[in-house]
């Protein structure tokens, strides 16, 4: 197991104590234990995933900055035959070349890991449409469920309403209007991403972007901070979004049609 | 000569019976064996002439060998039997529906003119009496509480096996409660009637039935269908058959344990039956009486069947649970999982996704997705709507702008009224939700006001308690040492709400294994009854582990499914599931039959509770009221016998102390519906149908027609006689005696022995 990379730890809470400190707020709003936070494990597959934290780390201070979500912005490193896998239920791999290496021991437990309540993003970033990486998780995918291929996710799933209603999901680039994903029940655990979402919020020391996006530039690296947005809070809310009281008042609302 | 000399004995055929007791036999053997020996060999004169000597010895001996035959009774016994013309059988029904009276005339009465013109044409009858059973002779009354025909023909068969009857007679109504009414209407409706349907007889058979249709004025509620139970919430049919007197309109009514619920009016069809329809849709889960009644008018033969009491239990299809959240988290994510695949749960959640604080981040209100909390609507309108309300780290202040004070008032009579709340930790529940001091924290079973510090940030594993061992609640496993055992190996919470301890009236089921509180260790998870409702305060927000960690383990997450599903059940619990539960030991009881009221006294943790003193009272439909005293035993139940004496429904009330929580409640219906009543219609067609099936050997004979059974005058019966011809009383055996006696006392004399 890596060692958990270093982060600057100002969740929510750290900052709120902060402000208490400065007596912003009141001093008394002290929380429960770190562990029970939202935080992000990239899956460690020797020789095949990317490792992007600082991509992460921005989404995770997003997430605290633009919703309710008690997040601890830290991003560890979990091979997936690890058990400290399950400590933490949001968890991405970055790809660009076939995945390779993964024995049956991580096979089970990554199948465990996503039908007990854990959230998987695959996350291509070769920017080509199904080349080896997709190849290989659609690969993964049959082992993992042979019964619950990866498929197209319809556009009224409700990872594209989840906190902010989008109309597709892009990334570095765009090379796919759809997200694909293993749908198990009314939840889909699994998600594929084709479009390099960690590209386009990926950053250098110097905090600078690492990467351009196109076709969209700017504005498209904003529509990706908005489907890492909804990722997160799909994989805690599910298909909340899809209860009756907020679609009818969506539609009220001229949100939805 | 002879004949008179042995007493008939070895006359004629028969066989020998030996009747003597063997031990006469051997006794009277040992004397005479002893009186032998002492004559023979006793001490003699000298010059004793040898003889004599043996004449004597000769002599007794056949004499007590003729005592010792004599005392063994040997009997001829000769067995024959006598023929004699075939018996005319009557079988008449003792039934109660034979014994209803109209304008002071009864079917019984009809009965014995029947049997007195059977009498009058056919001499002596063998009369039986059947209903449930066959006795022998004629009824004194008619209160039977059943009709088995088939029971009454077949022993009535085995009765006279090997004979032929001269004939069968039946009387009756018709209205026959055993199989065989329901079978020929069964086999006569596709056609297959057949003998073997029917006893074989030992003669011909006459139905002669009593009572006509129509004679008598009979205004019923014949059945009322309700399945028995229905879900809360959720309409039900009560299906009522009435049945009266053709075209006639009759006002037919349902109450509610006395209480006029809706009437209705029907018109009764050619066949003189209506069925009529309510729909009802109960408000409160537990048994409730309903009662389907018509009017009783004074001409009506039996006003006990115009009332027809159900008891239906209600209970919940589906558990509406509300879900309020203030922050997106596993906790959350996973309770919502758990309540979403659960069919039985009907759940409406609302997560806070955004706080006043997250709108600077600079996204147009366009650009989200997101809809206002409707609090004002569900905390006042909808509020009741709802079985149980999980508040998951949930602070109320920012968003009940309006009426908060209200709001949360009406939560907690919400609770009081019978609803179920749970709160779970995290920095916005507890004390950091500012629920201290608020009417929330009246209901909740743990103490709030904490200052300073209020929370714990060390991980820790909770701790079962002893109420938790034998709480449903937190019973993971089969017995109580498994579920110590998967408690003690659940994975560590990240940290606890602190709280001033457990609440009055509260248990706690898990506790910190560190902090204390009052020198008492700090409750993490607890629970309260409140007036009728129930709460729980777990103080932890990664409940969550017990499902993902232990799936980590290859353990599934039985032990976080099971964890939630027993909250669940104990919150919205039934009434058969509180602390203080009655039980009736049949929810419809039949006038004159007792019932057995089972009490059981559980403790806060669920415990049974010994010595408890139960007090309470059966209330009667009239509103008497029968005192109930018990004390219970070491399981926790108290039993006691009830013999109603009104009918209607009758509500237990029982309870232990003065709360709500231990009090128990039930009821059940009395009626006086004797299933012989229930339908007192003469059944012809069921008659002509079983003398249809017996042909040429069986006969209808129609209310008030000639009473002409078929008879059978070849039939002939055996009547067994037996002779006995002892022996040991003829007047041989005593000849035979003196004659041996006289013949050695004679050679003993002309010996010198005397």
């Amino acid at each position: 197991m890596l060692p958990e990379l270093p982060s600057p730890h100002w969740s929510r809470r750290r900052l709120l104590q902060a402000m208490g400190a400065l007596g912003v707020v009141p001093a008394t709003a002290w929380a429960l234990g770190s562990a029970s936070q939202l935080d992000v494990a990239e899956l460690q597959v020797d020789g095949v995933s990317l490792h992007r934290p600082e991509a992460w780390q921005r989404l995770l201070f997003e997430v605290i900055q633009t919703t309710s979500v008690e997040a601890n912005p830290s991003v560890t490193a979990v091979p997936p035959q690890d058990p400290a896998l399950f400590s933490h239920p949001f968890t991405v791999l970055i790809g660009s070349d076939a995945l390779s290496g993964l024995d049956a021991s991580a096979i089970e437990q990554l199948r465990r890991f996503v039908s007990y309540g854990g959230f998987l993003l695959f996350d291509d970033a070769s920017g080509s449409r199904d080349g080896p990486f997709a190849r290989s998780v659609r690969e993964l995918c049959r082992e993992l469920f042979p019964t619950r291929p990866l498929a197209p996710l319809p556009g009224d799933h409700s990872i594209y309403r989840a906190f902010f209603l989008l109309d597709r999901p892009v990334g570095r680039v765009v090379v796919s209007e759809v997200l694909e994903g293993v749908t198990l029940g009314p939840v889909t655990p699994i998600v594929y991403c084709p479009n390099d979402l960690s590209g386009a919020l990926h950053r250098g020391p110097d905090g600078r972007d690492r990467f351009p996006v196109a076709p969209g530039g700017e504005w498209q690296r904003r529509e990706a901070l908005k489907l890492g947005v909804n990722l997160v809070m799909y994989s805690l809310t599910s298909n909340y979004k899809h209860d009756q009281a907020h679609v009818v008042e969506l539609m009220r609302d001229g949100k939805l049609e | 000569m002879m004949d008179w000399w042995l007493a008939g004995f070895g006359m004629g055929q028969g066989t020998v019976d030996w009747q003597g007791e063997p031990w006469a036999i051997a006794l009277v053997g040992a004397v005479c064996l002893v009186a032998w020996a002492v004559a023979l060999f006793g001490p003699r004169p000298k010059g004793v002439r040898p003889g004599f000597r043996a004449v004597e010895g000769v002599g007794w001996t056949l004499a007590l060998l003729v005592i010792v035959f004599a005392v063994a009774e040997p009997v001829q016994v000769e067995e024959e039997g006598r023929q004699e013309a075939g018996r005319l059988v009557v079988l008449v029904d003792g039934s109660a529906s034979m014994g209803v009276h109209h304008k002071g005339v009864s079917r019984g009465a009809r009965v014995m003119e029947v049997l007195d013109e059977l009498r009058a044409d056919h001499g002596e009858l063998d009369l039986y009496t059947f209903d449930e059973a066959l006795r022998s002779g004629a009824p004194d009354t008619f209160e039977g509480r059943g009709t088995d025909l088939a029971a009454a023909l077949d022993a009535i068969a085995d009765r006279h096996l090997g004979q032929s009857l001269r004939g069968v007679v039946v009387v009756t109504d018709g209205i026959d409660l055993g199989r065989l009414r329901a079978d020929l209407a069964t086999a006569a409706s596709t056609d297959a009637l057949r003998p073997d349907l029917v006893p074989s007889l030992p003669g011909p058979l006459t139905l002669v039935q009593v009572g006509t249709s129509g004679e008598m004025e009979d205004l019923a509620v014949e059945s009322v269908v309700s399945g028995g139970f229905a879900f809360l919430r959720t309409p039900f049919t009560l299906t009522a058959v009435i049945r009266g007197a053709a075209g006639r309109s009759v006002p037919v009514s349902l109450l509610r344990e006395q209480r006029l619920v809706e009437e209705r009016t029907v018109q009764l069809d050619a066949e003189g039956r209506a069925e009529v329809r309510f729909e009802v849709t109960p408000r409160q889960a537990g048994r409730f009486a309903w009662e389907v009644s018509v009017p009783v008018s004074e001409d009506d033969a039996v006003p006990g069947n115009n009332s027809f009491p159900v008891v239906v239990r209600v209970v919940r299809e589906r558990t509406r649970v509300l879900q309020v959240s203030g922050s997106p988290s596993y906790d959350q994510k996973f309770l919502r999982l758990f309540l979403k695949e659960d069919p039985s749960v009907d759940l409406v959640s609302f997560f806070i996704l955004r706080t006043r604080e997250d709108f600077r981040s600079g996204w147009a209100p366009e650009e989200l997705s997101l809809i206002e909390f409707p609090y004002e609507r569900l905390f006042t309108e909808d509020l009741d709507t709802f079985d149980l309300v999980v508040l998951q780290n949930f602070n109320y202040r920012p968003y009940f702008s309006h009426g908060r004070d209200d709001l949360l008032l009406n939560i907690a009579q919400y609770v009081r009224n019978g609803g179920a709340l749970v709160m779970t930790g995290g920095d916005r529940s507890f004390d950091l939700g500012d629920y201290a001091r608020t009417p929330i924290a009246e209901v909740l079973p743990v103490e709030l006001g904490v200052t300073g510090v209020k929370t714990d940030e060390a991980p820790f594993r909770p701790m079962l308690t002893d109420a938790g061992t034998v709480h449903p609640l937190t019973r993971l496993g089969a017995t109580e040492e498994e579920t110590r055992d998967t408690w003690n190996r659940l994975p560590m919470m990240d940290g606890t709400n602190r709280t001033l301890g457990l609440a009055d009236e509260s248990a706690a089921l898990l506790v910190h294994p560190g902090l204390q509180i009052d020198s008492q260790p700090l409750p993490v998870l607890a629970v309260r009854e409140v007036g009728e409702g129930r709460t729980m305060a777990l103080t932890v927000d990664a409940s969550w582990r017990w499902s993902f960690s232990e799936a980590a383990e290859g353990r599934g997450n039985q032990a976080y499914l099971r964890f939630w599903k027993n909250a669940l059940r104990w919150l919205v619990a039934d009434p058969d599931d509180r602390r203080v539960v009655v039980t009736p030991s049949r929810e419809n009881v039949l006038l004159g039959d007792a019932v057995r009221l089972t009490v059981k006294v559980r403790d806060a943790g669920y415990g049974p509770v010994e010595d408890a003193r139960v007090t309470g009272a059966v209330v009667a439909p009239s509103g008497r009221s029968h005192d109930v005293e018990l004390v219970t035993e070491a399981s926790g139940e108290a039993t006691m016998m009830f013999s109603p004496e009104e009918r209607g429904a009758h509500r237990v009330q029982v309870s232990v102390g003065g709360r709500a929580a231990d009090r128990g409640e039930t009821v059940f219906a009395v009626s006086n519906r004797d299933p012989e009543l229930a339908r007192i219609e003469p059944d012809e067609t069921f008659l002509r149908t079983l003398a249809a099936v017996y042909a040429e050997r069986g006969r209808f004979i129609a209310a008030g027609s000639r009473i002409d059974p078929l008879v059978d005058d070849a039939a002939v019966r055996t009547v067994p006689e037996r002779r006995e011809k002892p022996l040991s009383t003829a007047p041989l055996v005593g000849l035979l005696f003196g004659l041996f006696a006289g013949l050695a006392w004679f050679a003993r004399r002309r010996s010198g022995g005397v």
